[in-house]
């Protein structure tokens, strides 16, 4: 079976939030809830770079391992879902997670949190494929459509890539490729990540892939 | 016919010898690939997320979404956490626990209970108020359903999941999480009280370092002089105070997620409270044992407020000769509730 990965593509991002907010809409998550956010790093200054993080389905997902009730599940595609009806909102798989992926409504008292919430690859959860539970609590199942994420699919820029690993990284590579050699060409030094603020250069060497 | 034969015997040989050797070449053939690619793709993205996981610092970017670290891309300390709980301290809980409880019934074993040795006299002392005795069974009886639902959600998924199946420990575990969580304030309050109405009492006195020089008098028959408390009843009520405020202060981190605590802070949280807590179990494992099997006649203290004036004597002697004029004959369905107690009271003169 296929891996299914998301990938961001730093050079391509424009910190324009559609992923966030299409994410919203087509799970129609709870007030408060964001599977998916986008990070900006030295905003404003030289160096500037975007990045879409959700879940971003581990193969030995942190999370997974320290739930005291074991209610996450890896799927053939190499999803990494869970059971909400499980799930005791303990907020150990936040602590745990790396990406910030698993999210919580706030419910009951003390402000405590309800069943964690994170993204699913636009796959749904444990229930039956396409009720109303299913879409209740989890959002939608465009995999089972034959669909990628909303969040991927409608990219502006196609920075954000969704689908099976190994098709990822030959896009992926392409790209890199073409302004690999767009770089060096220009004398670029890419291990100070600083593409575009190289003195004497105009232009981006993004620009030439 | 001699080709043939050849061809049979060296065939199969080759082939073996192949495969024995050619996975030994391949990394070579390998290598000679990717030493003929003329460059080494660079890869701005890689260097990106190496530079964001490798900063000392949290990377914190700026971000529209709101919540907590959310301007955070990696957090380093999540893995360690994780290991940290999975691979050291779950195991070690275990361990810890059953040691003591293993210890606990080695002791009564080999010492058995610590009996009365001239029997009941028939006559009582007062020993706990009733707003003692409420106190301490509020603070025990939350203690053990903290406890109890506590150590459920931290080995129930080794322990009790494999046992009932997924769905229901998830229900049980939904339940225990809410107990767990609604209680525990009312721990803290009743701990709070219990210890306003005991501290006078378990103040360090004269006395006290010749008990613990003496052991007790856990070796052995003979008994050592104590006041109303004995060290170790004073350690143990300090104890409680301090694994008491240390869980309940990372207890209540962990209640309120609301404040936007860190991650870093909340998973600190949870290992304090984790420690202390199993600690603190280990430590009541002691106290129960001895206030319940372990000594004849000392759980009627919390149970009715009095004890017998032969345990006062034999275990808190100095606080007995304070309060021996206060003694008062058993009533009767008192010492039909303990048969042991069916001795003559004729035996005390005081």
């Amino acid at each position: 079976m296929a891996k299914m990965k998301f990938y961001c593509d730093a050079e391509r991002c424009i910190e324009c939030n559609a992923c966030v907010t299409a994410c919203k809409n087509e799970n129609e998550v709870p007030w408060g809830i964001n599977r998916r956010r986008v990070v900006t790093i030295k905003d404003g200054e030289p160096g500037e770079r975007s990045l879409s993080v959700a879940c971003m389905h581990c193969s030995d997902a942190p999370c997974q391992a320290v739930c005291p009730v074991d209610c996450f599940y890896t799927t053939e595609d190499g999803l990494v879902l869970h059971d909400k009806d499980t799930c005791i909102g303990c907020g150990y798989c936040f602590y745990a997670c790396p990406f910030g992926a698993p999210q919580f409504p706030s419910a009951g008292a003390f402000g405590s949190r309800g069943k964690m919430d994170k993204c699913t690859f636009c796959a749904g959860g444990p229930e039956e494929t396409g009720s109303s539970d299913e879409h209740r609590k989890y959002g939608a199942n465009r995999l089972a459509e034959g669909k990628l994420p909303l969040c991927a699919e409608m990219c502006s820029t196609k920075a954000l890539l969704a689908g099976d690993a190994d098709v990822l990284s030959d896009i992926y590579r392409k790209r890199v490729i073409n302004r690999g050699a767009a770089a060096l060409e220009w004398g670029v030094n890419l291990d100070k990540a600083n593409v575009r603020h190289t003195p004497g250069m105009s232009g981006k060497a993004s620009s030439k892939s | 016919m001699s080709r043939y034969f050849q061809t049979f015997l060296f065939g199969p040989l080759f082939i073996l010898l192949a495969c024995l050797t050619l996975p030994a070449t391949a990394p070579a053939v390998a290598q000679q690939d990717t030493g003929a690619m003329p460059l080494t793709v660079p890869n701005p993205s890689n260097d990106l997320w190496r530079a964001v996981r490798q900063r000392e610092a949290p990377a914190s970017g700026r971000t529209q979404v709101r919540g907590v670290d959310s301007g955070v891309l990696i957090t380093q300390s999540g893995e360690a956490f994780r290991n940290y709980r999975m691979e050291t301290f779950i195991g070690y809980a275990g361990l810890f626990i059953g040691v003591v409880a293993a210890l606990v019934l080695l002791f009564y074993l080999v010492r058995g209970r610590i009996d009365i040795p001239d029997g009941r006299s028939g006559r009582r002392v007062r020993r706990f108020v009733d707003a003692d005795r409420i106190a301490h069974w509020v603070t025990a009886v939350l203690f053990i359903v903290l406890a109890v639902t506590g150590l459920t959600l931290l080995f129930g998924r080794f322990v009790v999941l494999p046992i009932i199946g997924a769905d229901a420990f998830g229900a049980l575990a939904n339940v225990f999480k809410q107990v767990h969580d609604y209680l525990s304030p009312v721990f803290l309050i009743s701990l709070l009280v219990l210890v306003v109405r005991f501290a006078a009492k378990n103040l360090p006195a004269r006395g006290d370092l010749k008990w613990i020089t003496s052991g007790g008098g856990i070796i052995g028959n003979a008994h050592a002089s104590a006041g109303y408390f004995n060290a170790g009843e004073k350690i143990w009520f300090w104890s409680v105070l301090a694994f008491g405020v240390v869980v309940s202060v990372s207890g209540l981190l962990l209640l309120f997620p609301v404040f936007g605590l860190s991650r870093e802070i909340m998973q600190l949280a949870l290992i304090v409270h984790g420690i202390a807590a199993v600690l603190f179990i280990g430590g009541s494992f002691g106290h129960i044992y001895i206030g319940t099997i372990g000594t004849e006649g000392s759980l009627e203290s919390m149970t009715t407020g009095y004890v017998d004036t032969n345990w006062a004597k034999l275990h808190h002697d100095r606080w007995y000769e304070e309060v021996k004029d206060q003694a008062e004959p058993t009533p009767v369905s008192d010492t039909q509730r303990t048969p042991a107690s069916m001795q003559p009271p004729a035996a005390d003169k005081a």
